[in-house]
């Protein structure tokens, strides 16, 4: 199990200006459905992106704290 | 001396035109997204094969080493990877897909 914000300090430990938004997919703190908005984003391909958080997401991962992951990545323009 | 999981690996990307590594069998998917990833390639039609690595880890690592992708489903079309549902939805929505999947069944 892992809290909404402890994500999200993961994830700004590697893009300080990100957004965070996270849904709880089943109410067990362990399913989420991430969305992502940061400048690090813009300009780069999809898959780039959601590799940028799995890395940055790597530690809570491979301790389990995080089962399944839903990703949504957006540069700051949206795209 | 090379490995003969990816031997195994490279084999299978090249034989599967739609190729998904994920959590179960077509018959009893064992994980939420693998199930996702056949509904979104039975929409197309075209054939698809799943490969159940849920309880091979040693397959799972090199999977993940040669994607640089730590999680399952791992899709594979025409030889290439492009991770999940999670790219190929963005990119379906912009009509990327369909031509990546003609392409890969008429290049047999």
């Amino acid at each position: 199990m892992i809290t909404s914000d402890v994500m999200t300090s993961y994830i700004q430990q590697s893009m300080p200006d990100a957004v965070v938004t996270v849904i709880d997919l089943k109410g067990t703190m362990d399913h989420f459905k991430l969305k992502v908005v940061s400048e690090a984003f813009s300009g780069k391909p999809i898959m780039d992106r959601h590799r940028m958080i799995y890395q940055a997401l790597d530690v809570p991962m491979k301790d389990g704290r995080i089962h399944a992951l839903e990703i949504t990545a957006e540069a700051n323009d949206g795209s | 001396m090379s490995d003969p999981i990816q031997e195994e690996v490279d084999r299978e990307i090249k034989e599967n035109k739609i190729l998904i590594y994920g959590k179960g069998t077509k018959a009893q998917p064992k994980c939420g997204f693998t199930a996702e990833t056949m509904q979104f390639f039975d929409k197309y039609g075209y054939e698809y094969e799943l490969l159940d690595v849920l309880e091979n880890p040693a397959k799972r690592e090199v999977l993940t080493k040669m994607t640089n992708w730590p999680t399952l489903p791992k899709v594979f079309i025409g030889g290439t990877f492009y991770g999940d549902t999670d790219v190929l939805d963005p990119m379906e929505a912009k009509g990327e897909v369909e031509p990546l999947i003609k392409k890969a069944f008429e290049a047999a």
